[in-house]
């Protein structure tokens, strides 16, 4: 078997595991804490950060939770220069992502998130109507999220993100319809929409066994989907990947790297990290973290290396949710062979029936294979 | 040893009533085992039979008594406690002249006693009879006695009331063997007459045979003859079983032995020959033998086709020991090669099952079972029907015929209402109703055997609370109007699928059959048609709708590996299906046929 060529993450992602209040359909690592025990984590993180120096050069920069904006000012500043002094940023074009709540920004922390080189906030909106909000169990209502749009956008942010769910339990396709209608008129220049999935062990989901909530039929969760592409396409938005949507140039370089199977670092208490061919999981519980980093112990409970063939899977499985596809090319230069060597037989059958193409040697999902797409990547695996 | 010193006798007895645990405590007070090698149930060889609690195969073992100053040579001859093996239990019987009848004296009298007790009458054997588990606080010996009276006309004086456990009352039972029980008759001087009532198959010595004694005599050198399969064999050896294998000089009239003649396959020894001696023939062959007929068939393929040559491999090492059991080859075009099996009933064909699964390590497909039916044919040829796929076209049919067993129902008398429903619902025909006391009552029913094929037995069970016991004999076949009902997935016929039903039930099974399907067989990303047919018409129809919508909204980092984790799950699970044409059908569905009545 060829050796894969070593390569190198210049993908960086940090993760703050707490929120104001836990969502009803989340099952992240994420908490409720006390502002003294942020404080004893980012100490940790800060620790974690500095093991990376010189290690890297990072292109982009994501953090995410939970929610980083539920940090306080203090809190944020030294979360944001520990990043600063401890990593090494590409170039003037590197993106630098923040995930922000409605109901905890404020102008001032979106001032000091500028001020470090943060060109890009991701918000979760999830819905801008309050009886869809408050099943999901958001603390905010639909206005406070067009409110933190406006201050973004005023501090002079230039790149926004903004997260819909659709698909909830009661929720009728005119509904999902003026939730995108509104984002439309906000005009961010990048919309991700989520079909709502019912996590294991969520209350959301007890809702569900216990009968208080039932599922949105197939029918209407399709319509939904097809027409969400169908309404932000017209308005300019690309649907680069099955459930993201973006203006020109404006597609996030950081989730790129996920769906291209490439490498990143993840850092803090649960997060993942992919780096030549292993990927690896910090610890998860947020206690232990901070334990085991102040007393230098292994972080890392979880490591697996991919074998070539299944990193070569999984790497045509996450391509098929991005439009643009892989190419036989990048394919083959990265694992040393084509893709019709391995999967001829899946690509036939899938084109025969219109699920995806083949076209100049590029493997692409068509639009109606994006529907059912975990079927198709069920035989690539 | 004279025969005047030689007693043949068997334990008969309802399963778990005591018959392992009194025969461990025979060889115990004989000495015939030390405690040291005791463990319990000794007759029991394979441990399936053990886990189970029942005799599968038939044993015998020497007991040396010594009463009043002289030696008596008992051969306890173990019988198979179910009615799967009535055949075998009747040359196990054929092979004493007395019998132990064995009632646990707080469960009474059961549908196995009373079928037991008549085959051993029918064998003219002298019946003693044992009360058991007397020690046990909610034990009615008085009232079981009654039922005994009442069903068996059995003298209640002449019962024995005993305990295995604690030894009360054994030594009642060695006084009562010799006294009642006569000594076997025979010729000394005839030519050899010997009754093969069991056989195993030893890895290094071969077939072994157990053997009675009627005329004349065997000893290593001669040369047998087998009366009903005309084949001749060089004794190796002979013995007696205590219950290890002891070499003698030879085998006289009437005692019960071991013989070992370089046989190479079970299948060349059919339980209830005769063996005589190839050189002096005896002029007739004992009474009472009958080919092993298996009642119910199966297929068995392995789930994955490679696996084809594994599978004949693991029923050849089973059909070894187990001369009942047949197997050969079959071609199915939905499951591809595979074999059809035969079994004596329903109790063997699980053991065989649990026996293949514990012992090889091949995933199978298991297709509905069926009994054998027979049809006349138009040309006047009648041919049996072991598989659905052998039913001839309807216009070339005379006669349908399918097999009809009795059965009967030992229960207590609040559930005799229930049974009766129960077995009016499969078709029954109504026997007669007999009662063993105000509490319990015997129900008769010829039923086809069929409609017992499957649940019928768990179902009773749960019907009565555990309490009623069931027994069948086959009684023949009788003339029917049954149909093959056939299943079609997309179009395609799924001939794993076919069953043969009776004609008044093919419209509601097909409609019940195809949306049992519907709910095992997985959506796909097409629609998926089923079809229930009686030749071509199509009697039912149900469509599985293609997936609209399964896409994963989110992946990022984290997700990646449990996404892939779940893909590489459904795959493996994928791999357990037989795909037809392009839908792909999991295991459980080939057996929902059975099952449609919930």
């Amino acid at each position: 078997m060829k050796r894969l060529k070593d390569t190198v993450p210049n993908a960086l992602y940090i993760h703050i595991p707490f929120c104001a209040q836990k969502c009803r359909y989340c099952d992240f690592n994420s908490f409720v804490s006390e502002s003294t025990f942020i404080d004893k984590y980012l100490t940790a993180l800060e620790k974690e950060i500095a093991g990376l120096k010189g290690q890297y050069v990072f292109n982009t920069v994501y953090i995410g939770g939970g929610t980083p904006s539920i940090l306080n000012e203090l809190q944020l500043e030294k979360l944001l220069r520990s990043v600063l002094n401890n990593t090494m940023l590409g170039s003037e074009t590197y993106e630098y992502t923040v995930e922000a709540n409605p109901g905890t920004m404020t102008i001032d922390k979106a001032q000091i998130l500028k001020g470090y080189g943060v060109n890009r906030i991701s918000v979760g909106v999830q819905s801008f109507q309050d009886r869809q909000l408050k099943l999901l169990g958001r603390i905010h209502s639909g206005d406070d999220a067009r409110k933190t749009f406006d201050l973004l956008r005023s501090t002079g942010f230039k790149n926004i993100n903004t997260d819909l769910i659709f698909g909830c339990s009661n929720q009728s396709l005119s509904d999902w319809e003026k939730d995108l209608k509104t984002v439309i008129e906000l005009n961010p220049e990048h919309v991700s929409t989520y079909s709502l999935t019912y996590e294991e062990g969520t209350p959301l989901t007890r809702d569900l066994d216990n009968n208080v909530i039932c599922t949105l039929d197939e029918d209407t969760e399709l319509e939904m989907y097809k027409t969400t592409i169908r309404s932000l396409t017209l308005h300019a938005y690309h649907h680069y990947e099955i459930s993201n949507f973006s203006r020109d140039g404006y597609q996030c370089a950081h989730n790129l790297i996920y769906w291209q199977n490439k490498d990143y670092v993840g850092v803090g208490a649960g997060a993942y990290s992919f780096v030549n061919g292993v990927r690896s999981a910090n610890e998860k519980n947020v206690c232990r973290y901070i334990e085991d980093l102040h007393n230098n112990k292994n972080i890392k409970p979880f490591h697996e290396c991919l074998g070539q063939d299944r990193h070569a899977a999984e790497t045509i499985i996450m391509a098929l949710r991005l439009r643009q596809g892989i190419s036989n090319a990048d394919f083959c230069e990265r694992f040393g062979y084509t893709i019709e060597d391995q999967f001829s037989e899946q690509i036939d059958k899938f084109r025969r029936d219109g699920f995806v193409t083949f076209d100049n040697k590029i493997l692409k999902i068509t639009q109606e294979g994006l529907y059912i797409a975990d079927t198709i990547m069920s035989e690539f695996v | 040893m004279s025969t005047e010193r030689i007693r043949n006798f068997c334990i008969i007895a309802h399963i778990d009533h005591g018959k392992s645990t009194l025969a461990d405590r025979l060889m115990q007070k004989t000495n015939t085992i030390s405690s040291r090698e005791f463990r319990n149930q000794m007759l029991d060889d394979m441990d399936l039979e053990r886990e189970r609690g029942i005799t599968i195969k038939a044993s015998a073992v020497a007991l040396k008594l010594i009463k009043d100053g002289k030696e008596y040579n008992l051969n306890l001859i173990d019988t198979p406690g179910h009615v799967d093996f009535n055949y075998e239990v009747s040359r196990s019987l054929g092979a004493c002249e007395g019998a132990l009848l064995l009632v646990d004296a707080s469960q009474g009298v059961e549908a196995q006693t009373v079928a037991n007790a008549y085959l051993a009458m029918e064998h003219n054997l002298s019946i003693i009879p044992v009360i058991s588990k007397i020690d046990l606080p909610q034990s009615r010996p008085y009232d079981v006695l009654t039922e005994m009276e009442k069903t068996l006309g059995i003298n209640p004086e002449e019962a024995l009331m005993v305990s295995a456990k604690t030894g009360e009352g054994i030594d009642k039972i060695f006084d009562a063997v010799i006294e009642r029980i006569p000594p076997p008759k025979g010729n000394p001087s005839a030519p050899l007459k010997a009754l093969i009532f069991d056989s195993v198959y030893d890895e290094f010595r071969g077939v072994i045979v157990y053997l009675r004694i009627f005329d004349g005599a065997i000893k290593a050198g001669d040369e047998i003859y087998m009366m009903k399969t005309h084949q001749s064999f060089k004794v190796e050896e002979v013995g007696v079983l205590k219950p290890k294998m002891l070499l003698k000089n030879n085998l006289l009239t009437g005692e019960v032995g071991y013989c070992i003649a370089n046989i190479k396959s079970i299948h060349d020894v059919k339980i209830g020959d005769t063996v005589t001696n190839n050189k002096d023939r005896a002029a007739e062959a004992l009474p009472g033998y009958r080919a092993p007929m298996p009642m119910v068939y199966c297929g068995i393929y392995p789930t994955n086709n490679a696996d084809f040559h594994l599978l004949r491999e693991a029923l050849e090492r089973l059909s070894l020991n187990d001369s009942s059991f047949t197997f050969e080859p079959e071609t199915s075009q939905a499951l591809g090669f595979g074999f059809r099996c035969g079994f004596l009933g329903l109790l063997h064909m699980e053991i065989v099952q649990e026996r293949l699964e514990r012992e090889s390590n091949i995933n199978i497909v298991q297709t509905a079972p069926n009994v054998t039916y027979e049809v006349l044919k138009t040309n006047k040829e009648v041919i049996k029907v072991d598989n659905p796929e052998k039913v001839p076209p309807d216009n070339e049919i005379e006669e349908f015929r399918e097999p009809v067993v009795r059965v009967n129902f030992v229960l207590p008398t609040e559930y005799v209402g229930t049974i009766m429903q129960f077995a009016e619902a499969r078709r029954g025909r109504y026997k007669s109703t007999e009662y063993l006391s105000e509490k319990r009552a015997i129900l008769t029913y010829e039923l086809p055997l069929a409609e017992i094929i499957f649940d019928f037995f768990d179902k009773m069970k749960s019907a009565t609370r555990g309490y009623g016991t069931m027994d069948y004999d086959f009684i023949g076949y009788e003339l029917a109007d049954l149909v093959k009902l056939d299943i079609l997935v997309a179009g395609k016929l799924v001939d794993a699928l076919s069953t043969i039903v009776h004609r008044k039930d093919a419209d509601i099974k097909g409609r019940k059959l195809v949306k049992k399907l519907k709910l095992e067989i997985s959506r796909h990303l097409f629609e998926v048609v089923l079809q229930a047919a009686i030749g071509s018409r199509i009697i039912a129809r149900e469509s599985i709708r293609p997936i609209a919508k399964n896409v994963t909204a989110k992946c990022y980092g984290g997700d990646i590996t449990r996404k892939r984790k779940l893909l590489e799950k459904q795959k493996e699970g994928k791999k357990r299906m037989k795909s037809i044409g392009n839908v792909e059908i999991p295991q459980r569905a080939f057996l929902s046929v059975l099952s449609v009545d919930e």
